[in-house]
């Protein structure tokens, strides 16, 4: 089941740059401009997460958080503030979480996965092409074939399944997989790639993006 | 100690000691007043006993016998002493060789009589003295028959009159309480009500002190208090405006402080997420051409707020060029620039100018004329005109800008001055504004001693005046 997020931003540039970079990792996105289209838009469709910058038109974020508190929806608030009253305001108000601008999209899909995962809402399983991952067992599997990972092989192609088609820096890998403590070499990366590109055959797939890192394409 | 025990104690302390103080004078006045009298009048008996002796005298002298003068003396004694039998008198005579020749005291007599000391003939003397609890006035005088000095002593006793004052000392004293008593219950209400204004006061002085700074002390006398309780709420009505015009300058502050860091965040925000879009997918021309044009657009935009918050900040700075200029020579400067903008929107822009010559900075003048009309474009639509036309009124130099276009709703109206106030975020956004030009042309019009004017009505256009009335301080036209 595809995720459905809800967009509220002014800003049609961000607007636009934000759904495209949830597009590429697979959510559905409806996009709005100001509070009463999304309050509208609430009340008709039902979402799974919404972002939703404080400064909008018509119905500023706090108010509008305030009448969509009846619907549950996780809220990550996206906001140029970043005085602290505003963040324990928004917090208070029921928000999951807030980006303070700019930000980075990769950012922003880590903390979407946050949020759902806290409501309940994650995926269960990953497909992509011919490999299907159990999230819950941790099992990885080729043609019906179980495939044998290191507990790293397996977090490297899970963050690389997660962030389809973007691509992500050795940093950002020994980040998600190693952890944010981790001083290891940056060619530690580079091992895990190669392990994963042979045991999986994604040769193909896991491309090398110069000046940058990898990325795993469709 | 509380200010109204000071005034009770002290107020009570100096009543106790000048009432006490004055009713033991009076006391002891009447009492030496009457002593006096008792001593006077003594001493008139004594002088009628001289007399009397002195007149028989002559008779005693044909007799020259010790016991007739003695059976004489005695009689006139006894006279005397009978006349005044209610009263405590009594009598002693006694001659030079200390011989008793009469006495009715009924107590011991001193054996030292200091009054006779340096008594003469034909004198008399007196002294108080102290016997047997009882104080007995003596007045002597020495009188000579037959060449013998005979010493007559009439006394009274006087402790009545002692007796007068103790008695008096101890009404006195009743009443001295019950004055006490009663003065200190008086004054304990007035104390207190004297000092309640003061304590009114003292407590709205603390409800200001946390800072219920509309509290007002309410006290309508006329006296000193009343006057420093007016003067009271004078200081608190200056603090009170002072701190409102604090925290109202400190909410603009604020506002200019968020607003200027979403107008900074959101252009840097698409940019950083389209770059790092296009620098981390795969490429596809379609996309990759629209990221840069908002890369571009977002990257003009930051460089339009950059030039706008120069203009800002340059205008707080103080060196202006103020020379004599013709505005209408200014505006036929500009005029060709002006209708480039207005082209591409399809805007006529019509001008009609009066001769004005006016001390100005020609590039601030600029700058204001350039976002007036900016502003009126914004707000126009194709195939609509913008008036751009100054005239002088009532001595006065009007400079109007004057559009067809949207209109400014009643409840701007108050901030668009306001650094990064926009009335319609989407519109403005999409021409590059950030809500600085009226600021700016704020700015410059009061540079030049000049006020903006705002008249609107919604959907049938704004017309925007600067009027400049350069008669005053900075006035440079007339000379």
């Amino acid at each position: 089941m595809q995720k459905k997020i809800l967009i509220v931003e002014d800003d049609i540039h961000i607007s636009k740059i934000i759904k495209m970079n949830l597009n590429l990792v697979n959510y559905v996105t409806t996009e709005v401009y100001d509070g009463l289209a999304a309050l509208e838009a609430v009340k008709q469709e039902k979402f799974d997460l919404i972002l939703l910058d404080v400064m909008i038109p018509l119905l500023d974020g706090f108010a509008l958080m305030e009448k969509i508190q009846p619907y549950r929806i996780p809220v990550i608030f996206l906001t140029a503030k970043n005085s602290v009253y505003d963040k324990v305001g928004g917090l208070n108000l029921g928000a999951d979480d807030y980006m303070v601008k700019p930000f980075e999209g990769i950012e922003l899909l880590a903390r979407i996965e946050t949020v759902l995962r806290r409501y309940g809402k994650e995926e269960h399983m990953i497909k992509f092409r011919n490999i299907q991952i159990d999230l819950d067992k941790r099992e990885v599997t080729q043609q019906g074939e179980p495939v044998e990972l290191t507990p790293k092989e397996y977090e490297l192609i899970v963050v690389l399944l997660k962030n389809k088609n973007i691509a992500l820096s050795r940093e950002q890998f020994i980040d998600k997989v190693w952890g944010g403590d981790y001083y290891g070499e940056t060619r530690t990366v580079d091992m895990h790639i190669k392990s994963v590109r042979k045991k999986l055959q994604l040769q193909d797939h896991i491309k090398t993006i110069y000046k940058i890192g990898y990325r795993l394409e469709d | 100690m509380k200010f109204w025990q000071k005034i009770y104690l002290f107020s009570f302390l100096v009543f106790v000691i000048i009432f006490n103080a004055a009713s033991i004078m009076v006391i002891e006045r009447s009492h030496n007043k009457m002593l006096g009298q008792e001593i006077n009048n003594v001493l008139s008996q004594n002088m009628s006993i001289h007399s009397s002796v002195d007149a028989i005298v002559p008779i005693l002298r044909i007799y020259d016998s010790i016991d007739y003068e003695k059976t004489v003396l005695t009689s006139i004694a006894n006279e005397f002493v009978a006349k005044n039998s209610d009263e405590h008198v009594y009598m002693e005579i006694t001659n030079d060789t200390n011989q008793m020749i009469f006495s009715n005291t009924d107590f011991t007599m001193p054996t030292h009589r200091e009054e006779l000391d340096n008594l003469d003939i034909d004198e008399i003397n007196y002294i108080l003295r102290d016997i047997d609890q009882h104080t007995i006035l003596f007045t002597s005088n020495i009188t000579n028959i037959n060449n013998k000095r005979y010493v007559f002593t009439y006394m009274k006793d006087v402790t009545p009159l002692y007796q007068d004052r103790l008695d008096q000392y101890g009404f006195f004293v009743r009443v001295d309480l019950a004055a006490c008593f009663l003065y200190m219950l008086i004054m304990l209400f007035v104390s207190r009500g004297l000092t309640k204004p003061i304590n009114q006061l003292n407590r709205t002085a603390q409800v200001i002190a946390q800072g219920g700074f509309s509290e007002r002390v309410r006290l309508k006398s006329k006296d000193e208090i009343g006057v420093l309780a007016r003067n009271f709420n004078d200081m608190a009505s200056v603090v009170e405006n002072t701190i409102n015009e604090l925290e109202r300058h400190n909410q603009e502050k604020q506002r200019f402080i968020n607003n200027f860091t979403h107008e900074l965040k959101t252009p840097l925000t698409s940019i950083i997420g389209y770059t790092n879009f296009l620098r981390t997918t795969k490429y596809n021309e379609e996309r990759f051409l629209d990221g840069l044009n908002i890369i571009y657009s977002e990257g003009k935009r930051l460089e339009s707020l950059s030039f706008k918050l120069m203009d800002l900040i340059m205008l707080q700075e103080d060196h202006f060029q103020m020379e004599e200029h013709d505005m209408g020579a200014v505006i036929a400067e500009i005029e060709p620039a002006l209708e480039m903008m207005a082209k591409e929107k399809q805007v006529l822009i019509i001008t009609d100018c009066e001769e004005g010559k006016l001390q100005l900075d020609k590039d601030l003048i600029k700058i204001l004329i350039f976002n007036l009309v900016d502003n009126a474009l914004k707000a126009s639509a194709e195939q609509q005109s913008i008036m751009l036309r100054t005239y002088w009124r009532d001595g006065r130099y009007i400079l109007e800008v004057i559009d067809q276009g949207i209109g400014i709703s009643k409840e701007h109206g108050d901030k668009i001055f306001e650094p990064f106030y926009m009335a319609d975020k989407a519109r403005t956004r999409s021409y590059n504004g950030a809500g600085l030009g009226l600021s700016i042309c704020q700015s410059v019009a009061s540079i030049h001693n000049a006020v903006i004017e705002v008249g609107s009505k919604e959907n049938q256009g704004t017309t925007i005046g600067v009027i400049f009335d350069q008669i005053g301080p900075k006035g440079g036209m007339n000379s």
